[in-house]
């Protein structure tokens, strides 16, 4: 409480003497994200009695940022609260309140300095990535000092050493991190692209055990490279992560130390009306920690890296039930070592008048994905393995997906949507089936006069394992561009008989959103941008403010 | 509870002097050029709509302006620069999509996503009009029938 007096006294201040000098600026927002749980008796997805609500039954997660820049220099503050405990699903190390993440930036010419908490990544991430999600309840940002300095237009090299933030706490380990990138397109004046990267990242962890030859320090190297050339583009990335201990439940082996390697490939071409892009990647023994002992949490704590789900994010319920989650961890048990796989998507255009795109052009967009596990050789008494980055083990997860958008008048248009998935449920859920699935959902949007609209899906998924068919409606109607209302139910028919209604609405006026919504969420996995968050089946009234200056 | 009071309270008194223009730094366009934000509205009115490829409405938006694009062009020199928030997992998509679509605006990328934390850390489809550099309408979310009082929006504040 002290400390908020301080800071509104201290802000105030700063507020009196910028409003005479007229200097500087503030920027900032506020984000609640409030539920109330409720007992529900018909919410038998885990336990027959229901859903039975936690004794804290209102938790709420809250997050204050507040920025001021002035001159060359930024300060940021970002201050949550989570009252009286972080809503279901979150880790419980965000319980209470306080200063989250802090920082003074300083920016002059080629040189920008910031001490404090930071956000980067090298590269797509594969070596490192701090980033921060509410909705997954991710912030891995990095407390200490990062330096980046523009040599010339083309090349650039940035420098940080830190450790990483958890919860409230921060790593015991300290992550240190170089990376330089090379334009060289720029550099030699030519029309095709080439950028070049290069970076290296150390965790280091006092290590106390028997084992002489153990690494307290283990580093990562990745080189990259980007070409564009006329309509096409390829661009490699490369990165070795030097033997680090093999942890099992928390507890890091002795004498069990084991290298890691990966490899992604994107490329793809563009032209007006046609776009393709692949992805390929290969991960073995790639996940990457500030602290050992956290190897395989679920909250994703301590992550160095980032290692997303190279499929397509789908937009509907049905669609969203059997979702890939990455198989980074090695689980020699389990016959896990890592997974190989890619993802291709395509967008086209038919233009207007011709035969596909008739009065007012059709958009296609397909996406096919599949995931395997490496063709991996366990020695389940030593638990090590030897096998090949380039291999394929057992397939994981298989998808393809197709939208078509078709306008029929000015008023109505709609979007089709076909999706096959092929699902491992032992792998990717550690449940015992397999499951092949088929969802078809027919999206309509009506225009009204005066900015009034009303949107209506039926969706069904087919499927031949776990909880079986599933079906779901949305009806939502805009009453202007600012306020809208809906009513969604998902129905599990075949297994559970269990419908996953809700009802609710939101208001947006300006900086500002208010949502209300009440009704029962499936439990399972939230994945927002390729990484997957675990979350309990639970009923309730919620509410999401949140609004920007 | 208290402690909510309390933040609405700092939120309120902070209200006076918001964020007005966008960070000065430089992103990436589709082809690898380096643009400085600064320059995108120097002695003109443009919108710019932060967006990502995996959020629907943002698509719904930036499609339904699509249609109607070039005429907006002539009719009121409408200008739209789409800044995509998409991350590393995403980014790459980003040109592809833009150019399956056919969409003629200027798309940066901001896969940092700094200009959003600069503005608060706003939901997407966030959608602004510039005028001078400087930031003089602020809408977030999407509902069809939007962008008719996007275009109002627009004709008034570059008329005046």
């Amino acid at each position: 409480m002290k400390k908020l007096i301080i800071a509104i006294a201290v802000i105030t201040a700063i507020q009196t003497s910028i409003a005479q000098e007229n200097k500087g600026t503030f920027s900032g927002g506020f984000e609640s994200n409030s539920q109330w749980y409720l007992d529900d008796s018909g919410l038998v997805e885990e336990n027959p009695n229901g859903f039975e609500a936690p004794q804290d039954q209102l938790r709420s997660n809250n997050y204050f940022t507040l920025r001021y820049s002035y001159d060359k220099f930024t300060a940021g503050v970002q201050y949550e609260l989570f009252a009286p405990n972080p809503l279901l699903g979150y880790f419980q190390g965000f319980q209470g309140n306080g200063i989250g993440t802090y920082y003074l930036n300083f920016k002059h010419e080629n040189l920008d300095i910031t001490g404090g908490h930071f956000y980067d990544q090298f590269g797509s991430g594969l070596i490192y990535r701090s980033w921060e999600d509410r909705q997954l309840g991710i912030d891995n940002s990095i407390r200490g000092v990062r330096i980046k300095y523009d040599f010339t237009d083309y090349l650039n090299a940035t420098a940080f050493s830190g450790n990483q933030r958890v919860g409230f706490e921060i790593s015991e380990g300290t992550v240190t991190g170089v990376n330089t990138e090379l334009d060289l397109s720029t550099a030699l004046d030519i029309e095709t692209g080439i950028q070049l990267g290069a970076s290296y990242v150390n965790r280091y962890q006092e290590y106390t055990g028997p084992n002489d030859n153990f690494p307290a320090a283990v580093g990562a190297y990745s080189l990259r490279g980007d070409v564009s050339f006329d309509k096409f583009f390829i661009g490699a990335e490369w990165v070795y992560k030097e033997p680090d201990a093999y942890v099992e439940s928390n507890t890091p082996s002795n004498t069990n130390l084991q290298d890691g390697r990966a490899i992604l490939i994107n490329t793809g071409y563009a032209t007006k009306g046609l776009g393709i892009n692949g992805t390929f990647r290969a991960i073995d023994n790639m996940t990457f920690y500030s602290e050992r002992e956290a190897a395989g949490n679920s909250f994703l704590l301590n992550t160095i890296n980032f290692i997303p789900g190279y499929t397509k994010q789908q937009d509907y319920a049905v669609t969203n039930i059997y979702v890939y989650n990455p198989q980074a961890a090695v689980i020699p048990v389990e016959g896990k070592a890592g997974e190989i796989g890619g993802q291709i998507d395509v967008y086209y255009t038919a233009k207007k008048e011709s035969l596909l795109g008739g009065k007012y052009g059709t958009k296609f967009e397909m996406n096919y994905a599949r995931w395997s596990g490496l063709d991996t050789t366990f020695d389940l008494s030593n638990n090590t393995y030897e096998n090949s980055l380039i291999s394929f083990g057992d397939k994981y997860f298989e998808e393809y997906s197709l939208a078509i958008k078709k306008r029929f008048s000015r008023r109505l248009s709609a979007i089709f949507t076909a999706v096959h998935t092929e699902y491992d449920g032992q792998v990717i859920e550690g449940k015992d089936f397999y499951l092949e699935g088929n969802a078809f959902v027919i999206d309509a949007l009506y225009k009204f006069n005066n900015g009034k609209s009303m949107r209506f899906d039926i969706q069904h998924l087919g499927a031949n394992a776990d909880r079986g068919n599933w079906a779901a409606s949305t009806l939502e109607y805009s009453f202007s561009p600012y306020l809208s209302v809906y009513a969604t139910d998902l129905y599990n028919y075949e297994k559970t008989d269990i419908h996953y209604f809700s009802a609710g609405g939101s208001y947006t006026k300006g900086r500002t959103r208010v949502a209300l919504n009440y009704g029962r969420q499936r439990g399972g996995l939230i994945c927002v941008g390729g990484v997957c968050r675990f979350v309990p089946p639970n009923s309730g009234l919620s509410m999401n403010i949140s609004t920007n200056f | 509870m208290k402690k909510i009071l309390v933040i609405a309270l700092l939120f309120s008194c902070t209200l006076g002097i918001a964020q007005t223009s966008l960070p000065e730094i430089s992103l990436k366009d589709l082809s690898g050029k380096e643009i400085p934000l600064a320059t995108l509205s120097e002695d003109k009115t443009i919108v710019v709509s932060l967006w990502a490829t995996w959020c629907v409405p943002c698509i719904r938006e930036l499609d339904t302006i699509a249609e109607v694009y070039e005429d907006l062009q002539e009719e009121m020199n409408f200008e739209l620069v789409a800044i995509s928030v998409d991350d590393a997992r995403s980014t790459r998509r980003v040109k592809p999509a833009v150019m399956g679509k056919g969409w003629e605006y200027t798309v940066l990328l901001d896969p940092n996503n700094d200009v959003r934390r600069h503005l608060g850390n706003p939901n997407v489809p966030l959608t602004l009009i510039l005028k001078n550099g400087k930031i003089v309408f602020r809408h977030s979310s999407f509902t069809p029938g939007a962008e008719d009082q996007l275009f109002e929006e627009f004709k008034q504040i570059a008329g005046e």
